[in-house]
């Protein structure tokens, strides 16, 4: 019998980690500080374009963004593979999803590709504070505007005549939820106090995403992830002698105003970073042909939100209720996981998730479960270190920790040859969450 | 030519090297009208020198978002010719030089960019002229400055450049004669915005603070009506257009012809040709081009 024109493939195409590149993460105001969105995540793409020999190649597609973003960037990614060595007949899209931006552009791409819609892909982010846009206060832009508009000398005097002196202070971006008022630290000092969770057990973390981070760029496992870029050549907030002490040392910075210890410092908080990351992704066929090895397989993904605005769950919960769900659906349990990423906004994220799932009332009240969901193994969590040590410019984090991983897992895969799993779950403004689980090849 | 390499302690600030431009030419263009100066002449003089030049990766990032540039840890051709033109410049105002220095103008620039040169390298500036030659209007001298990166030549730059009025000792031949095809304008791929402080910006990342380029009123000291784009700018930003597709090794070339005046928008065409990329910038309606030019990959 004639197959269906339109039916699709027997099987879909798996979806493929093949690689990945990003520039050293800066501290804000460091080595990138006059450099833009579109610089850095077109240093990081060449770097990839470079890494992978993919020079003048038309790609399937290219999904990047940025959260903190200029108006003129509206076409952000496609101006940057316009500026990059890749042919300027590959098309792409900016995405946005607050901190979640770089994992959601490896979940959509990965669907695209494992539709058969495309072969290649290469998923993006990047962000700066240095470079942040400012824009003009709202009865500014309204007058300005009205200005524009007038046609009379009348009217235009009329328009002028509403700029008032304090009109002219310009409007930078924050990072307080619109909603609330309260900035991420305050929310989550607020979930930090509920979970009850210790200044001790926030620092451990700390110390422990540093020595992990400085010990993989030691043994180079970053030598082939990392592109230098204006003279940063690693990660410039990582801190490889800082201690417990040193941590304990530092004075509170969120969580002043509550009744309970401030436990939240600079040290076990992520500081504003400038920084652009890039994965590439492809099909067996795509990766066959181009000579590249598979590295991980991206299985599945999984968003949610929470109603923190009425105070139900904390702000930055919701992977709390994604990796529950994610798992069931795979038939997967904590304990099948070789790999835990969670990506530290804050040590005591970390910990107000673990500390959720090992709550026998959170998981049959908020979770709808039997008893407690589970406990992840510390030694499988975060283990060349996260984004407390490495910074974390916010759309970029994403494809950091999809790409070391991803990289992990095939080295794990190549020296056991059994299957290897990692979890990846990430945080975002908005009370939402993202997770995905990778699959070693 | 006889190689006397001079070294230079660095990179001379262009400030300096101007204003003793503006007196040796004052003072030559006097002499010549007393009959009392040399008439110039072809061939030899000094190699300049300046070793360990770095890259301020600042003033990199502001030339490269200027002339439309990604922030790459690879310096455009037309950034390297920014970093050795003071050297260039204190060449022609050196007292040797047979050219009167200001008022010059810039013909053509042939730069050949061997390999990428990045943020970090430690570049080796030398500069010297040569080819002294009769042009229809006056004499014509390259100007040619070399960059060597680990002791390879990674970029070489010949800038021509005009002396209008003055006549060179020895004429072969006679004068040359460059008579241009009538321009027939192609079709556009776009246009630039040259706003009247274009001159400026780009004086401020270039450091070539030539004041035809500054304000109007210094530009019609020259002779000129309004300020005009340094050339180097218009050519780079046609570099900029290329993008990516140039590879790190190439040939970029570019003739002046009719001075860009500020404020204006010329419609511009960057297109491929043959193995490379051609590429001309004009004012709608005119007659002829403000420049054309050329990147092709090196092979």
């Amino acid at each position: 019998m004639a197959a269906s024109k339109t039916a699709g493939p027997a099987t879909s195409p798996r979806a493929l980690v093949l690689g990945g590149n990003r520039i050293p993460f800066a501290r804000a105001g460091g080595a990138y500080a006059h450099a833009s969105n579109q610089d850095m995540l077109t240093a990081a793409l060449d770097g990839l374009v470079a890494r992978y020999g993919l020079q003048g190649e038309r790609i399937g597609e290219v999904a990047a963004g940025a959260v903190l973003k200029h108006s003129r960037d509206f076409n952000l990614t496609r101006e940057t593979v316009l500026g990059s060595a890749l042919s300027a007949e590959t098309p792409a899209y900016d995405l946005q999803q607050a901190c979640a931006t770089g994992l959601e552009t490896v979940v959509s791409l990965s669907n695209k590709i494992r539709l058969g819609q495309i072969d290649s892909a290469v998923a993006g982010g990047v962000d700066t504070t240095s470079d942040a846009p400012i824009a003009v206060s709202d009865r500014l832009r309204r007058a300005l505007l009205d200005l524009s508009r007038a046609r009379s000398v009348g009217q235009k005097v009329a328009a002028a005549a509403k700029i008032r002196p304090k009109d002219l202070a310009p409007s930078t971006p924050r990072t307080s939820e619109p909603r609330t008022g309260l900035s991420m630290g305050e929310h989550q000092a607020l979930t930090t106090a509920q979970w009850g969770i210790t200044r001790e057990a926030q620092d451990e973390i700390a110390l422990a995403s540093h020595q992990r981070l400085a010990a993989a760029w030691e043994q180079g496992f970053f030598d082939d992830l990392v592109t230098p870029y204006r003279g940063q050549s690693r990660d410039g907030n990582l801190r490889a002698d800082t201690s417990l002490e040193k941590l304990a040392a530092l004075k509170p910075t969120f969580g002043l105003g509550l009744d309970t210890p401030a436990t939240m410092t600079a040290g076990n908080s992520t500081p504003l970073t400038d920084g652009a990351s890039t994965v590439l992704l492809g099909n067996e066929e795509w990766a066959a042909a181009h000579g590249l090895t598979p590295l991980a397989v991206v299985v599945d993904a999984e968003a949610a939100a929470v109603d923190f605005v009425h105070g139900v769950d904390g702000l930055l919960m919701a992977p709390a209720f994604a990796v529950p769900r994610l798992l069931a659906r795979n038939g997967l349990t904590l304990a099948d996981l070789d790999y835990v990423e969670i990506h530290e906004a804050f040590a005591s994220t970390v910990l107000t998730t673990l500390a959720a799932w090992e709550s026998e009332e959170f998981g049959r009240e908020r979770l709808g479960l039997d008893g407690a969901f589970g406990t992840v193994d510390r030694a499988r969590l975060n283990v060349h270190g996260s984004s407390l040590a490495a910074g974390h410019p916010f759309a970029a984090t994403g494809g950091r920790i999809v790409a070391t991983i991803s990289k992990e897992l095939h080295r794990r895969r190549a020296a056991e040859g059994r299957p290897v799993r990692a979890l990846v779950s990430v945080c975002a403004a908005g009370g939402l969450g993202l997770t995905a689980i990778l699959e070693a090849v | 030519m006889t190689d006397r390499l001079v070294e230079l302690g660095g990179v001379p600030a262009l400030g300096s090297v101007y204003a003793r431009t503006v007196l040796s030419s004052g003072r030559l263009g006097v002499q010549r009208r007393l009959g009392r100066a040399p008439a110039p002449a072809a061939g030899g003089g000094a190699v300049l020198h300046v070793g360990g030049v770095r890259v301020d990766a600042t003033r990199l990032t502001d030339y490269q978002h200027l002339v439309g540039e990604p922030a790459s840890d690879v310096l455009p051709a037309g950034f390297v010719h920014a970093i050795t033109f003071p050297v260039a410049m204190a060449l022609m105002s050196s007292a040797d030089f047979p050219l009167p220095p200001l008022g010059m103008v810039h013909l053509s620039n042939h730069v050949t960019q061997s390999r990428g040169v990045r943020v970090g390298d430690e570049l080796d500036v030398r500069a010297w002229a040569r080819d002294v030659r009769p042009h229809r209007s006056g004499t014509q001298v390259d100007l040619v400055a070399q960059v060597r990166v680990d002791g390879d030549v990674v970029w070489t730059g010949v800038s021509t450049y005009l002396a209008k009025g003055v006549t060179a000792r020895e004429q072969p031949g006679g004068a040359t004669d460059d008579e241009r095809e009538p321009f027939v304008a192609p079709v556009p791929t776009g246009r630039w915005q040259l706003a009247a402080n274009t001159g400026r910006r780009y004086a401020a990342v270039s450091g070539d603070r030539n004041p035809i380029h500054l304000s109007a009123l210094a530009a019609k000291a020259f002779g000129f009506p309004r300020a005009i784009a340094h050339g180097m700018y218009t050519a780079a930003r046609a570099l900029a257009d290329v993008g990516a597709a140039r590879g790190e090794a190439y040939v970029w070339t570019v003739e002046f012809a009719k001075p860009v005046l500020l404020p204006s928008s010329p419609s511009v065409r960057v297109a491929p040709d043959g193995d490379g990329f051609a590429y001309t910038a004009w004012r709608p309606g005119s007659s002829g081009p403000h420049l054309t030019g050329r990147v092709d990959p090196l092979r």
